[in-house]
């Protein structure tokens, strides 16, 4: 078929509106947040699970590449269409169509952010746990084929653990239900948990049933500061095993604190080598019992330790936190923020040995280094800044995030704990997963025979 | 394009924020109608990308209101991207017509509007018996002059009294020029020629695009004040009573976000009736939709943008009340359920 007749015909699916072809619209839908660059040919954007079920059908009729898109935020090229065609911008389907607090659950289309759905459940005094540091703009169709998290996920897991059920969307416009209103089902295998994570390669993800939590009652953070990254490693491990689950448990490097600082002066973070920061949340006894575990915990290794003075400074810390993958570009005019080999996840135990030998890579290539994220689940944001219209620094940048990915593996870790695998990080996945990657093949294929769904990702 | 401008555009890391802020991309929803989307237009024109519709669609129905540039994570600037790529385009000879036809008319007829009458006749017989020089001049404005001369006739009575003048020969003051790429230089050759015989040395006015483009633009760095500040200042001095209002007030944006004029009008409104702010409010205000050359080039968006800041008034206020005409005209095109006055009309009320 003609570019002209797949034109027509898409635009007869969803209207003339919903459907570019302008150099500048395919140039804006080339990238996400990552490097990974592919220009494709049409954007689309369907409001219905029948227009999207068309568009694939047409595409599958047609071997057309379809690429599913949320709100692009992604860091690991997962949205980019690497091989061209189409891409399904989904975020005009963001109707929450159910709020059932007697299940407590939600019925939504994929489309909603994540912040949008929180604002609709607050009033209820439920919320949706998974909160990426892209919440204010992701949608949960992205969060859910990428099985994002957080810095709640510390205490409540990732967004799997909140997919109750799925309609899909799969390579020849068959429209697929998963799952079911009950918290618990045998009922063979769990496709659900297959799309979860599938970043788009499987089927296209356009609605979905999710748990909701009640909001605790209390929260309350503490500031824990050490002489080093690696200190604050070990505390980690000490908390953690010590009993006390927190609601969150993020480390911030010298760097970071800089960084976040110069986003926010107001924000008074002590001047240190590297804070932990701790949350509790639950009931008011829980809360304070919690903060004092934690305290005890670290009060050998940290040099400081202070609790949050109000719910103002508390949430003013966040909102900083959240942000801070981008904000590290403010601390140099000529350096930008890249985000290559940034999202490593290693065993608990493991952390102080890889917080140290993340340091000694930066040392060896002469790159600084800035290091952040969940370290409570081991999961570590590895921040590097370069002159972006220097060769030379992109070199050195790819080598050190080749051997930060290589560290992780080699210590029983992995790739990408949150982010995504994508284009960014699909050549570790043998490594990583020995034979299992043939099986992830076996079901690619099986799941999607022609190859046109989201093509070049997850090393399928 | 030079390597600050470059440096500038690689600045965004693109990791969408601005998406959940800009106004623009909220009621248009395509990737190019958001911030990250400019940046990555620019980029795409400074490597060549022809500028077709689809770019001027992406540049110019930015309304340059800041709020992506106040909350950019990286630090970019998309506003000054977003000018640069645009004034690039036009010394190419590339615009649209909305952009050409602001910059002919603005050149030609001293105003964007295409008014060929007396621009200061709102003034009537009056201007003679002014003085020439005065240590405090009122710009009126395009808009002041040609669609709101009443107002601004009244607004001019008010600061007479306090021995402020007018400029003999004021033009446009090159702001929506500025914001679309169009060199004002001429415009502002005049009106600073105008303010150095004036022998002021402070500049009032009542437009928030006229405050930052005389503000910000021009090349002599010049005592600028809203109105509202000149007045904020003189209460005491004028015989105002309490009425029994509430009103809300949003804040234009080349005004508060980018200038931080945000504590004058509320304090003239505080004194004269109660405020209710506004859902998004002084450096989170969300834009009425008309700048940067928006209402004139993309109605239907600025339309679509000023109910969609409509939405944010309380629900129990009796006025809607704005410091700038262009917001003004913009939110009142989205036909609100309360009236839309200007901080002056307020003031005019509680003077009786």
């Amino acid at each position: 078929m003609q570019k002209s007749d797949i034109l027509e015909n898409l635009q007869s699916i969803v209207g003339d509106d919903m459907v570019s072809s302008s150099a500048a619209e395919l140039y804006c839908y080339s990238c996400d947040a990552s490097q990974i660059r592919g220009v494709p040919d049409f954007v689309v954007r369907p409001s219905s699970t029948d227009e999207v079920s068309k568009i694939a059908r047409l595409a599958f009729d047609n071997d057309i590449p379809l690429t599913p898109r949320g709100a692009g935020t992604g860091l690991a090229g997962g949205a980019v269409p690497v091989e061209g065609g189409i891409v399904l911008d989904m975020s005009s389907m963001k109707r929450i169509l159910e709020i059932d607090l007697d299940n407590l659950l939600v019925f939504v289309e994929c489309g909603v952010v994540q912040e949008k759905l929180n604002e609709a459940l607050e009033p209820y005094g439920f919320f949706f746990p998974p909160d990426p540091g892209s919440s204010a703009m992701c949608t949960l169709g992205g969060l859910i084929a990428n099985n994002g998290s957080g810095m709640r996920s510390v205490k409540y897991g990732t967004t799997r653990n909140y997919v109750m059920g799925l309609e899909v969307v799969l390579a020849d416009g068959t429209i697929i239900n998963t799952g079911s209103k009950t918290s618990k089902s045998v009922v063979g295998y769990s496709l659900t948990d297959l799309f979860v994570g599938s970043e788009g390669t499987l089927g296209i993800i356009t609605r979905a049933i999710l748990k909701i939590k009640a909001i605790p009652k209390e929260r309350s953070v503490l500031l824990a500061s050490f002489e080093g990254p690696e200190l604050a490693g070990r505390a980690v491990v000490k908390v953690l095993s010590s009993g006390i689950v927190p609601s969150a448990c993020e480390i911030l490097d010298r760097n970071i604190i800089e960084a976040i600082k110069s986003y926010d002066p107001n924000i008074s973070l002590p001047d240190a080598d590297a804070i932990l920061l701790f949350e509790v949340d639950g009931t008011e006894n829980s809360v304070k019992e919690g903060i004092e575990m934690i305290r005890d915990a670290c009060s050998s290794l940290a040099s400081n330790i202070r609790a949050a003075s109000d719910k103002k400074e508390r949430d003013e810390i966040w909102a900083a936190r959240r942000l801070v993958g981008a904000a590290v570009s403010r601390l140099d005019p000529l350096r930008t923020r890249v985000y290559v080999g940034e999202d490593v996840g290693v065993p608990i135990k493991e952390l102080p040995g890889m917080l140290n030998k993340v340091n000694e890579i930066s040392k060896e290539y002469d790159l600084p280094i800035m290091t952040y994220g969940h370290i409570g689940d081991g999961n570590l944001h590895t921040g590097m800044c370069i002159d972006v219209l220097e060769d030379g620094d992109w070199d050195k940048l790819n080598l050190v995030a080749d051997r930060i990915h290589r560290t992780a593996i080699s210590v029983g870790g992995t790739v990408t704990a949150e982010h995504g695998v994508g284009s960014a990080r699909s050549e570790y996945l043998g490594l990583e997963l020995g034979k299992g990657l043939n099986v992830m093949i076996l079901i690619k294929n099986a799941l999607d025979p022609k190859g046109i769904l989201n093509p070049g990702k997850m090393g399928v | 394009m030079n390597g600050y401008n470059m440096r500038s555009i690689l600045k965004c890391v693109r990791c969408g924020t601005c998406r959940s802020l800009c106004p623009v991309f909220d009621v248009v929803g395509w990737e190019s109608a958001s911030s990250r989307g400019r940046m990555l237009v620019a980029h795409g024109i400074s490597q060549g990308m022809d500028a077709d519709e689809g770019v001027f669609k992406s540049l110019n129905t930015c309304t340059t209101c800041g709020l992506c540039e106040q909350t950019c994570p990286s630090g970019a600037s998309p506003v000054k991207v977003i000018e640069n790529a645009r004034h690039q385009l036009v010394l190419r000879g590339k615009m649209t017509d909305a952009q050409r036809s602001l910059r002919s008319e603005a050149l030609e007829k001293g105003n964007p509007l295409g008014e060929a009458t007396e621009r200061m006749s709102w003034l009537g017989d009056s201007k003679k018996h002014l003085p020439q020089k005065a240590d405090y001049v009122f710009f009126a404005g395009c808009l002041g002059s040609y669609r709101y001369p009443e107002l601004t006739k009244r607004t001019f009575e008010i600061l007479k009294k306090f021995g402020v003048t007018v400029l003999q020969d004021e033009v446009c003051c090159g702001s929506p020029l500025l914001r679309t790429g169009s060199d004002p230089s001429d415009l502002i050759s005049n009106n600073l020629e105008q303010i150095k015989q004036s022998g002021a040395h402070t500049i009032i006015t009542g437009c928030a695009g006229c405050y930052t483009a005389l503000k910000n633009d021009y090349p002599e760095k010049m005592s600028v004040i809203h109105v509202s500040e000149f007045l904020a200042e003189r209460l005491a001095e004028m015989d105002i009573s309490k009425l029994d209002l509430k009103v809300t007030y949003h804040d234009p944006c080349h005004l508060g976000r980018c200038n931080g004029v945000f504590d004058a009008p509320r304090q003239i409104i505080g004194s004269i009736c109660d405020l209710e702010e506004m859902k998004s409010n002084r450096e989170k205000s969300k834009c009425c939709g008309a700048g940067g050359g928006v209402l004139k080039g993309y109605p239907d968006i600025s339309l679509a943008i000023s109910k969609s800041r409509l939405e944010e008034i309380p629900k129990d206020v009796d006025y809607l009340v704005t410091a700038c005409p262009l917001c003004r005209t913009n939110l009142k095109r989205g036909n609100p359920a309360v009236g839309v006055l200007d901080i002056i009309d307020l003031l005019e009320m509680a003077m009786g």
